[in-house]
Order: C-alpha cells, then sequence, then structure tokens
C-alpha cells in the first residue's frame, strides 16, 4: 500500500528530524533576568486559575531541568539564578510540594558550582515552607542542617535543631544532636548522623546520591586521618617519612595500596606527609575543615 | 494539478468575503497599535513590550485562523453537500485536499502579511527620533530583520497546525477538530519538559512512554525563537534551517494521513 | 458499448457506533442502459436510487459488484470529463454567485477563460436564470438553485448526464422548461438517467425504466413493453341509457362499475372477462348509443404500485431474504 509506506517514511523522517534537532547546539539563553516573565507568585497565582497544582508540577520540573543543565554545561559564568524563583514559584502554586522545599534546601545552599550557593535563599525557601506548615520538622530539620554544614553556624544550627526535635514527630536523637553541635561544632559524627538521616528518608534519588557522597566524603576523612597518623608513626619509627605506600606495606602498616571509597588510591606527599584524594576521584572536593563560623 | 489551483483560489476567496476573517485580523492590527501606547507605560522597556506584544498577536491571532478554518475546511463542504458537486468534476480526492489546503495556506500569508506590516509601521514609528543614546540600550534595532526570521519561523507553525486541523477535518465535526488540534499544539509546546519528566518519574516505563512522545509529537517549540530575537541573539541559520524542514516534513506526514483519510470516506 | 452497466452492485452500511449493524442499501443491482436512452429509475423514498447515483459517481464505495460508464470504471478521472451529475437538493458555494460557480467548475476541466464565459452564458440562458447571474447563491430559492444544479451538470457538454430528481422545486412552468431541455439533450445524443418518484415525468420522458424498492431492482424494461398489451379492461361510454337499462346492466355478471356523466349517459367499466361487443348489442337493443369505447391500460402508477407492493420488504436482518 503505497500510502501506508509513505506515512511510515514520513513519521521516521520526522522523529530522526527531532532527533537531529536534540543534537544541535541548542539556542542562546537570553539573559536570565528576562527569560521567567512571571516572577511575581502573588500573580501567578491568581493568573493559574484552578491549575495551580499542574503548573508547581511544570515549574518543578523546569526547575530540576534548569539546575540539570547548569550543572553540566561547560560555560564559563554558568548561574543558577533561576533556581530559586522557579521552587518559589512551585512552592506559591502549591504550598505543599515538599520535595520543592528539600531539594532548594540542598541544593541553593550546595557550593558553587555544584550549586547555587547560596544558603540564604536555601534557608528563606525553608523558612516559607515552615510558616505553611508549622509543624514539619524536617524543614526545621534541614535549616538547621544549613546552617550546620554550610555556613557551619554552630549555634544557629543547634538552635534549629532543637526547635525541630520539639515538634510532633521529631525523632528522638534530635535534642541530643542540638547539644552535641553546640559543644563540639562541626563534629564529624554528628555530621554523618545527619546525612545518614537524609539517606533514611529517601524522597528521591538524588537526595539519596547527594547523601551517599557526603557520607563516602565523610568516610574518606576518617581514612585520611587514619592514613596520616599510621604515615606519622612510621616516620617516627623509620626515621623519615615514607616515599611511596609500598614503603608502609613493606613495613607491614598496610595490608595494600590504600584506595578511597571510590576506590581511587590515595595520594601520599612524601615531603609533608600529608595524604589526599586522587585528583580524578569524584569525592573532590572534600569539605572543608575550616574553623567553624561563630 | 491545475485543479489544485483554482481549488486553493476559491477557498482564498471564500476567505476574502467572510465578515469574521476581517474581525480578526481588525483586532490583531488594533492590539499591535495598541502595544505602542503600551510601551510608553513601561519606562524603557517599551521597545521590548511592542516587540513582544506583536510577535505573539501575530502568532496568537495566526492560530486562531488556521485553527477555525482549518477544522471546517472540508467538514463544512461536506455537511453543506456542496462536496457532491465538486468531486464529480475530473478532480482526484487528493487534488481536494491539497486545494484547500493551499487556499488557507494563501489566506494565512495574506492574513500574516498585513500583520507584519502594521507590526513594521509601529516599530518605525517607534524609532522615529529617538536619540542615539537611547538607541544603544536597545539589544537590537526596531526593525530587526531578524524579526522576519522568527514571523517566517511562526508562519511555520501556523502551517504546520493548519495541516493538522484539516487532517482533523477530514472526518470528526469541528468541535472535536478544534479541541484536538488545540490539545496537540498546547503538547507541542510543553514538548521539550516531556523529555525530561525521566528525571522525576518513578516509573521507568512511564519515562520511556515520555521519551517516546517526546520524539513522535510535533514539536511545536521547535518554530519559537521569539525570545531570542527581541533580545538581539543571534540564532543559527542551520537552527532555522533544521526547524523549517522538520516542519515541512510533518506536514507532510499529516496530510498525506488526511489524504489517506479521505480517499477512503462515504458521503452518504 | 453502453453508456452505464453495472453487474451486481451493492452497498451495506453499517448503522450504529457500539453495535454497528448492517443496512441493506442496494443489493445486488445489474441492469445497462444504452448510448441515447433516457433511463428512468424509479422508486419511493428510500429505495436506493441517490445510492445508485452515487455509486455510479464514487461518491461511495460498494461494499462488492461493478460499475462501469461508456466501458471505464466508475471513478475514473477520464470518465468524469465528459458525464455531468445534478445532486438531490443541490447546494453550492453560498459565496459565489451563479455565473462565478459556472466558471469555478468550468475551469475545473480545463477550458480556458474565453471559453468558460461562453459556456457559462449559454447555459444560464439555457435554465432561465440569466437575469440572476451576479447574485450570491445564498440568496437564491430551491427552484433557482435546482436551475443552477441543472447548469452545472452540463458546464461540460456532458455524453451522460445524471439528473437526482431534476424536476424537484420547480414549479409546473419550470418542470415543463426541464422537462423540455432534456428532450433536447436526447436529442444532440446525450444519454440521461434520472431518478424520481414522479411518475408521470418518467411517462412523458423514459424509453426505459427500472423500479426499485427496499434496494432491490423489482422491474426492469422498455416503457412501452411494460405498458402495452396489458389492457385490464374496457371502458364502454354509451348514451340514452334508460334506468331499467341501467339496473339490468349492473346486474348482469362482470361489470364493474357505471358513472354518470349526464342525464342517461353513462361510463361502464367492463373487467377483461366480460366481451364488450355483446354488451353493446345488448344495450343498442334497449335503445342505447355508442359514444366511445377505450380499452384500459396500465399506468406506470398501477404498475409501480403493484410491484412496489410485492418487493421483498427485508433489509436489515440477514436471511430474510428466504
Amino acid at each position: 500500500m503505497r500510502t501506508a509506506l509513505a506515512l511510515v517514511i514520513l513519521l521516521a523522517a520526522a522523529v530522526g528530524l527531532q532527533a537531529v534537532r536534540e543534537q544541535q547546539a541548542p539556542l542562546a539563553s537570553p539573559t536570565t533576568e528576562n527569560l521567567l516573565y512571571v516572577r511575581s507568585p502573588e500573580f501567578m497565582t491568581r493568573a493559574a486559575l484552578s491549575y495551580d497544582l499542574l503548573l508547581a508540577d511544570v515549574y518543578w520540573i523546569r526547575a530540576v531541568q534548569h539546575f540539570g543543565q547548569t550543572k553540566l554545561s561547560k560555560t564559563q559564568g554558568k548561574q543558577y539564578d533561576l533556581l530559586l524563583p522557579l521552587l518559589d514559584l512551585a512552592t506559591s502554586l502549591d504550598p505543599r510540594f515538599n520535595i520543592a522545599y528539600r531539594f532548594g534546601a540542598i541544593f541553593l545552599a550546595e557550593d558553587y558550582p555544584g550549586g547555587a550557593g547560596r544558603p540564604d535563599h536555601a534557608i528563606a525557601l525553608l523558612q516559607k515552607g515552615l510558616e505553611q506548615q508549622p509543624g514539619k520538622w524536617e524543614f526545621a530539620q534541614d535549616i538547621g542542617f544549613v546552617h550546620y554544614w554550610w555556613r557551619k553556624d554552630y549555634s544557629e544550627a543547634a538552635e534549629w535543631f532543637t526547635r525541630a526535635g520539639e515538634m510532633p514527630g521529631a525523632p528522638n536523637w534530635l535534642p541530643a544532636l542540638a547539644a552535641v553541635t553546640l559543644a563540639q561544632g562541626g563534629n564529624r559524627e554528628s555530621s554523618r548522623r545527619l546525612w545518614q538521616e537524609l539517606l533514611n528518608s529517601a524522597d528521591a534519588e538524588w537526595i539519596t546520591t547527594q547523601a551517599r557522597l557526603r557520607l563516602s566524603q565523610l568516610d574518606a576523612m576518617d581514612q585520611i586521618d587514619t592514613l596520616e597518623r599510621v604515615v606519622g608513626l612510621y616516620a617516627q619509627r623509620a626515621g623519615s617519612p615514607p616515599r611511596t605506600w609500598l614503603d608502609l606495606v613493606r613495613a607491614g602498616y598496610l595490608r595494600g595500596l590504600p584506595v578511597d571509597p571510590e576506590r581511587y588510591e590515595y595520594q601520599l606527599n612524601p615531603t609533608s606527609g600529608a595524604v589526599t584524594l586522587a585528583e580524578r576521584s569524584p569525592l573532590n572536593p572534600l569539605p572543608s575543615r575550616e574553623q567553624p563560623r561563630r | 494539478m491545475r485543479a489544485v489551483g483554482h481549488i486553493a483560489v476559491n477557498v482564498f476567496k471564500e476567505s476574502v468575503r467572510d465578515k469574521v476573517l476581517y474581525s480578526i485580523v481588525a483586532f490583531a492590527v488594533m492590539l499591535i497599535a495598541v502595544s505602542y501606547l503600551l510601551g510608553q507605560l513601561t519606562a524603557g522597556q517599551d521597545l521590548k513590550i511592542i516587540k513582544d506584544l506583536g510577535l505573539a498577536s501575530i502568532a496568537t491571532f495566526g492560530l486562531l485562523i488556521a485553527v477555525f478554518i482549518g477544522i471546517g475546511l472540508v467538514w463544512k463542504e461536506v455537511e453543506r453537500r456542496s462536496i457532491y458537486g465538486l468531486l464529480t468534476k475530473p478532480i482526484r480526492r487528493w487534488e481536494f485536499i491539497l486545494g484547500k489546503y493551499a487556499g488557507l495556506m494563501l489566506t494565512l500569508l495574506v492574513n500574516v502579511s498585513v500583520m507584519t506590516a502594521a507590526f513594521y509601521a509601529v516599530l518605525a514609528y517607534q524609532g522615529w527620533g529617538v536619540d542615539a543614546l537611547a538607541r544603544q540600550a536597545w539589544p537590537a534595532p526596531p526593525m530587526d530583520p531578524a524579526l522576519l526570521a522568527a514571523i517566517a519561523l511562526i508562519f511555520v507553525e501556523l502551517m504546520l497546525v493548519t495541516a493538522i486541523a484539516l487532517f482533523f477535518s477530514t472526518f470528526s465535526s469541528p468541535f472535536l477538530s478544534a479541541v484536538l488540534t488545540l490539545g496537540l499544539w498546547v503538547i507541542g509546546h510543553f514538548n521539550a519538559d516531556l523529555r525530561n519528566f525521566e528525571n522525576v518519574l518513578e516509573s521507568r516505563a512511564a519515562a520511556w512512554l515520555a521519551r517516546g512522545l517526546y520524539y513522535v509529537l510535533p514539536n511545536f517549540d521547535a518554530f519559537d525563537i521569539k525570545a531570542q530575537v527581541v533580545h538581539g541573539q543571534h540564532v543559527a541559520a542551520s537552527y532555522i534551517g533544521l526547524s523549517m524542514l522538520y516542519g515541512a516534513v510533518y506536514m507532510a506526514l499529516v496530510l498525506t494521513g488526511a489524504v489517506a483519510i479521505f480517499a477512503r470516506r462515504d458521503f452518504k | 458499448m453502453d453508456a452505464i452497466s453495472t453487474e451486481g452492485l451493492t452497498k451495506h452500511f453499517s448503522v450504529g457506533f457500539w453495535r454497528p449493524r448492517p443496512y441493506l442499501a442496494l443489493e445486488d443491482l445489474t441492469l445497462q442502459v444504452g448510448v441515447g436512452e433516457v433511463f428512468g429509475c424509479l422508486g419511493p423514498n428510500g429505495a436506493g436510487k441517490t445510492t445508485t447515483l452515487k455509486l455510479l459517481m464514487q461518491l461511495i464505495y460498494p461494499t462488492s459488484g461493478r460499475a462501469e460508464i461508456l466501458g471505464r470504471p466508475v471513478g475514473d478521472v477520464e470518465v468524469k470529463r465528459r458525464i455531468g451529475y445534478l445532486p438531490e437538493n443541490p447546494y453550492f458555494y453560498d459565496y459565489l454567485s451563479a455565473e462565478e460557480l459556472l466558471e469555478y467548475f468550468s475551469a475545473l476541466f480545463g477550458h480556458p477563460p474565453a471559453e468558460r464565459r461562453r459556456r457559462t452564458s449559454a447555459l444560464l440562458d439555457e435554465v432561465g436564470i440569466a437575469a440572476e447571474r451576479r447574485l450570491p447563491l445564498r440568496k437564491f430559492s430551491k427552484g433557482m438553485l435546482q436551475r443552477v444544479g441543472i447548469a452545472q451538470a452540463l458546464i461540460n457538454e456532458p455524453d451522460v448526464v445524471f439528473l437526482d430528481e431534476p424536476m424537484s422545486g420547480l414549479d409546473p412552468l419550470g418542470r415543463r422548461e426541464i422537462r423540455e431541455l432534456i428532450l433536447r439533450l436526447r436529442d444532440r445524443g446525450c444519454t440521461v438517467f434520472f431518478s424520481s418518484h414522479v411518475l408521470s415525468d418518467a411517462e412523458a420522458l423514459c424509453s426505459r425504466v427500472a423500479i426499485l424498492a427496499n434496494g432491490r431492482l423489482v422491474s426492469e424494461g422498455r416503457l412501452s413493453d411494460m405498458l402495452a398489451f396489458r389492457i385490464r379492461g374496457w371502458e364502454l361510454v354509451v348514451s340514452g341509457l334508460t334506468d331499467a337499462a341501467l339496473e339490468r346492466v349492473r346486474s348482469s355478471a362482470g361489470v364493474l362499475g357505471a358513472t354518470r356523466l349526464g342525464p342517461e349517459r353513462y361510463a361502464l367499466d367492463l373487467p377483461l372477462t366480460v366481451p364488450p361487443e355483446r354488451l353493446l348489442a345488448e344495450l343498442v337493443a334497449t335503445g342505447a348509443a355508442l359514444v366511445s369505447l377505450n380499452p384500459l391500460r396500465d399506468t406506470l402508477e398501477d404498475v409501480f404500485v403493484r410491484e412496489v407492493a410485492a418487493a421483498p420488504a427485508a433489509r436489515g436482518l440477514e436471511g430474510a431474504r428466504g
């Protein structure tokens, strides 16, 4: 049947062209402050008529897409500046869009270039969520988390953990965590606790991926501490620091070449005795061990 | 082949004598003129507003014309029985379909040209007597030829919408055709979002379905370079060419479908 | 070569969306129409006449069977160049004038512009709407539309013309004009195939007829064959019939009726079984006089009613033909 054949060929051509189009360089994005026409959530909630939830979903999908594309993009000076507005719109249209708040919490706060590098935005978004749902301890915990991990403001973090701990349904280790934070600041155990908690809550794949990354990084930091101690021990006993890992293996301090949780070999600096991650390890960059902010 | 031309001319005659069409075009022209006034209110964004509103008007009113005439193209003839007189003349059924399509294309071309002329008139007026300093602030000149590229792509989009409306018109009533055509148009504009569904969907099967639909459904977003043109950003000729090629192939697909359905129909 | 021939032409429609049932519009139609004939396709409403015409125009496709016009399959574009068609209750394009419509259709035949104008003018005159040529068709009455319809059917000077209810919507003067037009077409050698449920037109024009009922062909043949030699009785008109004689006539066997035409003047209706000569002789003996003696033949209407009544009725049910 000639017509059927023509139809099949044309459909294949159309699909093919769509695929080709996908491959071509995307259109230059206009300067972003002009791209999002509607920035006012107040306007949008009125204009959406009865489709608010649907529109919230659309904005959510665009937020994720914007984040993903910007993260993967190789352009200089790329910006995540649409992330907050899009999440703001999504959560204004659907105030109970919990996953949007949590996404914001993690990726707005995350240091540039992995994220927007704006913990203040993350906190603002979470506070908006708390206004809508005052009893949601997860948001309070997340605010505390942002203060803890990215702003290194341990007293603020402790206060928020306490507040979260007082909300209905909160887990019972939160007050204890607050106390530890207040006392010891950037304690690695507490950090591990928080990320483990996030991993367990497992709202979405990107949360678990991020949590796993952090936990691996914490493990790596522990391993580095141990390795540096071993190196120090060797240097004391042998009189000079080891030149390579083999020295330590031969001396019986190690059973084999040490690798990080992602299976990349640790690098030993023979002069300083410092141990670092391999350059290509995906665990780079490790969270900083700078002094806590007061 | 001659027959296609005669039928097309007849469709054009019908639209020219249709008062509804005049109202639509008049309204569009009025809106474009009004955009000049709106521009005065926006302190510095006046050129942008005129360009945005002008392009949006051309696209929207063109869409209205394409859909509301397109859905009746075949249906009206069958319903009113005028098709009996026409099909018994020495024309083939596919010539009838193509003739109707070409006629509506001609109508759209004339209407879009009229709106474009009004648009450029307003732009020219806007650009008149503005000093050099203010000019520098504009990302693109008022009478930017790149606007024509945007309008050309809008026209390709309209051609595709018309083909779809005509396709539905060969077998369903106007109301249903309008709903289906507009529905496809809306989905086609959110096509890019379909692509990203797999990022947010839990089920693999659903994500594959979304991906599949993304490839098969008409992607109307491909014809939208309004934002780029208004901000004076360069759009590669290859992008425009590829989009036009895509439009042409998809149009051919839809028209072939329309011809296939129409060829088999009984006209009771 | 026949002008028109069909063989086993059948059309079933599917009625209903959820559980489609078949509807038999036309069943097994086989007939031939010779070149130059005026052929009438008769039948009550819903008999399948319009279906037959649409199958011949390939506006609908047959379920089975074949049809040919001038030796080529129906629907062939070349065939369409040589035929004309008038649809039932024709409707064209409101926004065009009669002149524009005819010129449009003429253009579809590939006639150059001057030729289009000539043909259009000639036809508008022939069907009698020359005065309204510039008026948009939306302003036309039914009768005027009918005339436009006939005009567009003849725009290409066809060899075979198909008319569906050509007299519909016309006043008596109009009907006579169209009747004459059809006869003119016949004289030019054109074959005319028309469908109608008005029998007097058929009687006046046709050389052959077919009668359809309930989707089937129930009778077909030359008009003269169908009507001739089928004398069903006599009409005897006598004058000077006394009441006593009338009584005797009435009571004698066979006389079907007596209609009084005037004082002592009666028309007697006799069946075939009563030989008119003997009765006449008796009446003359009583003093009556003969005015006229006419054989009574079946009219087409009688044939029609009889054949239609006898036609098998079932058209939607399986196996009901028996």
